[in-house]
């Protein structure tokens, strides 16, 4: 029988605030083992949490963000369990009145992915496993995450690859998380059940635990697709499990079944107030949005006129966008600009990591005077990417690298000088032209922009060219 | 009943006495009686005698305030830098907290002086604080009776003039019931009026750091230096005024008398209450006839929500950051397993099941969550009473201090002895404990006052007539320090 | 309603404590006892319509919510005095006999 896939996403965010959730310790990566820590954030006897704002606000803006209602009262409750790197054996978070409620995202084919609820909570500290012991580290405890969970509206691996990354660029967006998978600060549990193409009626699903990279997530998806195809057509049932994918063998496994689910006893946490966000603010932070990615997308094909294959390799990376945007502001045109980015810059940017970071040394503003040069044909676009290429080396001004004579261009008595010169010199490829192949004259081009080093204009040399021949 | 505080206080500004000379004269009074009584746990003479320097030239400099110098204790699951704090338990066995609790960092910037940490019920889970790892404290007044609980070394301290006063703290009645059985005050503010940040949980929603004094002026002035927002503590808050400034006048005093505290009441001590109703009502005050329907209902519903939150609060001790650790295990999980079961004790880890039970799935909605509505009924009723009358009078407990012993098999009777002191942390109310007279075998009995929400100065101010009319003076007990 | 072994089992599993047969057999009565009190606020007749209000029934506007900046953290000297530390971790030895 032929079954279809019914997927569900948890994913967890870490915010970008500088502090954790309920203290004054610094949310940074890394550090000394048991260093950005305090009574808080270790689970000392007596040691009260104390919310930090920027974590709700934050919450808001990616409810915002996904297009959820946002709950006005909204308040957090302990969810109970204990395990080494949970300090206080339990871990603040939200049950019955999440932050946000209702959202989507929607991806490229026009459909939504339902968004159940976006709630905060607090990260756990990590474990390190080593010559017998554990090593207990709670740097990472206490660091706000926001939850978002999807409503099991993925229909195939590659829907929730794509939602996945639409949620990560949204989150970039809006500045609320860098989403870096390997670092952790992004992780996904996926629910996954299958049924019979056709049917409305939901299987048994089984969860994926914290996948910390697409491609695994990948792997574990199709992994875990085929293992619940082969179990039903086998006559058997699927279980209702939490699993674990393992890296090494590409094979999921199951961690614990239903028996031994977890009772996490939920209840109000007695040490955090009720907190009430007035409208007024919401509307502030909706105002305070920046340009999300779909309008974005929508903005450099409609209205600047970008092809969408280049718009989306543009899109896709925060820092290109601003850096993109600036030149604009600075004049130079759009067409031009984005091509010499995707065509020259990012050919100096080999890893997604590197696009993402966009550390060059060329300003927008410098950029805008290269591409205004070509704008306004002064130069050409072939003398453009040779400058820029030097410039992304050496950094500087554009000036320091086009000479007066660059910059004069070749002046029209010159040019058809050269045309005669390029006729005289291609005997056969005038003929070729003449007998009426088009491309031949591509041959007398060269010749120009060759004893020109790129400065003519084609286009003009083009108009000679054809009158002379004639 | 004694003003202990600006009695002393006086002293040291007049350089009659040093704070120094005056924490020696407490280290050996505490020297000789603790063994008998067993009000102290841990003692902190080294760390009295800096802080009494620091006193004394504070006192010569001319910045001395209300509390500076004056000696006193600290029950012990108030967390103290680099001092012993353990709650009584096995399970905080040597763990010696490395922040102040901010109610003790308030004292201290007064230049108070700390002689120790004194014994408590485990984890404040008691009402006899004869659950203590350290075995019970005796009561001064009877030393074959109880002290109360779970503050009960606390207020033993203060009764046997081993401290000028004591802060303990108040989940169902902690503070006034054993300051009732000790025949001493005990102010259990409104929840949130003192920081809790420092203060080992037991029912987060309930617990509060109150005074145990000789007086109400005493309990007055320590109750002014420890309140107040705190930036730690979210549940924290302000209360109106403050209320040290006390005139004893109670003319045109609304005093509310619900009769579901009196239901059932043991005739000596409802007798007692009644008396010092009297006298209030004599001197000009109304006497108003109030209801609060669910009065009973609020002793399971306490019960309820503190072991829910307990058995969360109490998640953290795994043996892995601090106290206790087993030994012989053969897994992480095992560790931690064998570290609770050795390390609680036999009420505490009942409590913890309890809270366990009423929270875990199917039976949430039949315990917990009821608990939770009730609360708000019961808060309701309050807010009622409080709209036709100023303060309730109540009993604070309805029996007096039982022998030691009683309450390991009556368990049930000893949670009912709760009854009047629950109620007021089930709303967060604030109320006071003061000495109104003595049973048959000559046993303190307490009267308690209840107010309405933020209406501790109103609580203080009237308990303070019964002290300036000398309702009830009980016999000062030998071997402390004489004042 | 009395509570079974079981009941209690799983319990102390969620409560990480150890209850063996014997220690069951003891606790149970004890348990069924402060079930049973626990059971008399059943005796207040409660409406179904009223839902769960929170806790203490106190709130807190947002803009009152602590300012995101950071304080030093403490050493790790003190995060860890009350172990013996190893590497700046708190180390937990995985079976010990």
């Amino acid at each position: 029988m032929k079954y279809e896939l019914v997927s569900g996403l948890e994913t967890h965010v870490e915010l970008a605030t500088a502090t954790k959730i309920f203290c004054s310790c610094t949310t940074a990566f890394g550090g000394s083992p048991n260093t950005h820590c305090c009574p808080v954030c270790t689970g000392q006897p007596g040691a009260l949490p104390v919310l930090n704002k920027k974590v709700v606000e934050f919450g808001i803006r990616a409810g915002l963000a996904t297009h959820c209602k946002i709950n006005t009262i909204t308040h957090l409750d302990r969810k109970n369990y204990c395990y080494p790197d949970l300090p206080k054996a339990y871990q603040i978070s939200q049950f019955d009145k999440p932050l946000c409620e209702n959202g989507y995202v929607e991806l490229e084919s026009g459909k939504r992915i339902g968004i159940t609820r976006i709630h905060i909570e607090e990260d756990a500290g990590k474990l390190v496993h080593e010559r017998g012991f554990t090593f207990v580290d709670y740097n990472r405890g206490g660091v706000p995450l926001i939850e978002i969970v999807s409503e099991p509206d993925i229909s195939s691996v590659e829907e929730a690859v794509e939602y996945v990354e639409k949620l990560q660029l949204i989150m970039r967006y809006i500045s609320v998380s860098d989403c870096k998978m390997q670092e952790g600060s992004m992780r996904c549990d996926v629910n996954i059940s299958i049924r019979p193409e056709g049917s409305k009626i939901l299987g048994t699903r089984t969860e994926i635990k914290n996948m910390n990279s697409l491609s695994f997530m990948e792997r574990a998806m199709k992994f875990e697709f085929e293992r619940q195809s082969e179990l039903l057509n086998g006559g058997g049932e699927v279980e209702q499990a939490t699993m674990r994918f393992d890296e090494q063998t590409g094979e999921t496994y199951v961690m614990r079944t239903k028996e031994d689910a977890q009772d996490y006893r939920y209840f109000p946490e007695p040490d955090i107030l009720t907190v009430t966000i007035p409208q007024k603010k919401v509307d502030e932070i909706r105002a305070d949005l920046p340009e999300l990615p779909v309008e974005k997308l929508k903005r450099y094909t409609v209205e600047l006129g970008i092809n969408h294959a280049t718009a989306k390799l543009l899109y896709k990376y925060k820092k290109v966008c601003d850096w993109f945007e600036g030149a604009l502001k600075n004049g130079a045109s759009a067409k031009h600009t984005a091509n010499l980015v995707v065509g020259t810059i990012y050919s100096t940017l080999a890893t997604e990591e590197d696009k993402e970071k966009f550390d060059i040394k060329v300003t927008s503003a410098e950029m805008a005077k290269l591409v205004k040069l070509v704008d306004e044909g002064k130069i050409n676009i072939t003398l453009a990417q040779m400058t820029l290429i030097k410039m992304l080396e050496n950094g500087g001004e554009v000036e320091s690298y086009l000479s007066a004579e660059d910059l004069a261009g070749v002046d029209e008595s010159e040019l058809e000088k050269l045309c005669m010169q390029a006729i005289e010199a291609n005997p056969q490829a005038v003929a070729d032209f003449k007998e009426g192949k088009e491309k031949a004259i591509f041959a007398l081009y060269g010749f120009i922009k060759r004893a020109t080093q790129g400065k003519a204009d084609v286009k003009k040399a083009d108009g000679i060219i054809r009158k002379l021949i004639k | 009943m004694k003003d202990v505080i600006s009695t002393l206080s006086k002293k040291l500004q007049n350089k009659e006495l040093s704070s120094v000379e005056l924490t020696k004269a407490y280290i050996s009074v505490i020297e000789k009686q603790n063994g008998a009584i067993n009000a102290y746990v841990n003692t902190t003479f080294d760390t009295a005698l800096k802080q009494a320097e620091y006193a004394d030239k504070l006192i010569k400099e001319g910045n001395a305030m209300p509390l500076t110098g004056i000696p006193m204790t600290l029950k012990d699951n108030i967390a103290t830098d680099g001092l012993l704090t353990t709650c009584c338990s096995k399970i905080l066995r040597g763990f010696k907290p490395y922040y102040d609790a901010t109610a003790y960092k308030k004292l201290k910037e007064q230049g108070a002086v700390l002689l120790g940490k004194t014994n408590m019920d485990e984890f404040a889970m008691g009402s006899t604080s004869e659950t203590s790892v350290y075995g019970a404290p005796k009561n001064p007044r009877n030393l074959s009776r109880v002290t109360g609980g779970s503050s009960g070394g606390g207020a033993a301290a203060v009764c046997a003039n081993l401290a000028a006063y004591a802060l303990g703290s108040d989940t169902g009645g902690s503070v006034r019931q054993p300051a009732a059985f000790c025949g001493v005050v005990g102010f259990k503010p409104t929840y949130g009026a003192v920081s809790r940040y420092g203060l080992i949980a037991y029912g987060s929603s309930l617990d509060q750091i109150g005074p145990i004094t000789h007086s109400v002026s005493d309990a007055a002035v320590v109750y002014d230096a420890i309140r107040g927002i705190d930036k730690m503590d979210m549940t924290s808050c302000e209360t109106p005024s403050s209320p040290t400034k006390l005139d004893g006048q109670v003319k045109g005093l609304k005093i509310g008398i619900a009769k579901e505290f009196f239901e059932g009441l043991n005739p000596e001590i409802s007798s007692a209450v009644n008396c010092a109703v009297s006298a209030y009502q004599k001197a000009g005050a109304e006497i108003i006839e109030v209801s609060i329907p669910d009065l009973k209902t609020a002793l399971p519903v306490y019960y309820i929500i503190a072991c829910a939150e307990a058995s969360s609060n109490l998640g953290r001790y795994d043996g892995i950051r601090y106290g206790y650790r087993a030994e012989n295990y053969s897994s992480v999980d095992e560790m931690i397993i064998k570290t609770r079961t050795e390390g609680f004790g036999k009420e505490v880890q009942k409590r913890i099941m309890l809270g366990t039970y009423v929270l875990s799935s199917g039976y949430f909605d039949a315990y917990y969550k009821k608990a939770c509505i009730l609360r708000e009924r019961i808060k309701g009723e309050f807010k009622k009473a409080f709209e036709k009358c100023d303060l309730l009078f109540a009993p604070t407990a309805p029996n007096t201090a039982f022998k030691l012993g009683f309450s390991g098999g009556n368990a049930i009777e000893t949670y009912l002895s709760d009854v009047s002191t629950v109620p007021v942390n089930v709303c967060g109310l604030p109320a006071i404990s003061i000495p109104c007279g003595t049973d048959k075998k000559g046993l303190p009995i307490g009267l308690q006052i209840i107010g309405g929400k933020f209406a501790d100065g109103k609580v203080l101010f009237a308990a303070y007539f019964a002290e300036k009319e000398g309702l009830c003076t009980l016999p000062e007990i030998e071997g402390g320090v004489k004042i | 309603m009395s509570v079974t072994v079981k009941e209690i089992k799983t319990l102390a599993r969620l409560s990480k404590l150890d209850f063996d047969d014997e220690k069951c057999k003891g606790f149970l009565g004890e348990f069924d006892e402060i079930i049973e009190f626990a059971n008399t606020i059943n005796d207040a007749v409660v409406g179904d319509t009223e839902s769960l209000k929170e806790v203490g029934g106190n709130e807190i506007a947002l803009e009152n919510l602590r300012e995101d900046i950071v304080c030093e953290s403490l050493p790790n000297e003190k995060i860890v005095s009350n172990v013996e530390a190893e590497g700046g971790f708190f180390p937990v030895k995985r079976v010990v006999k």
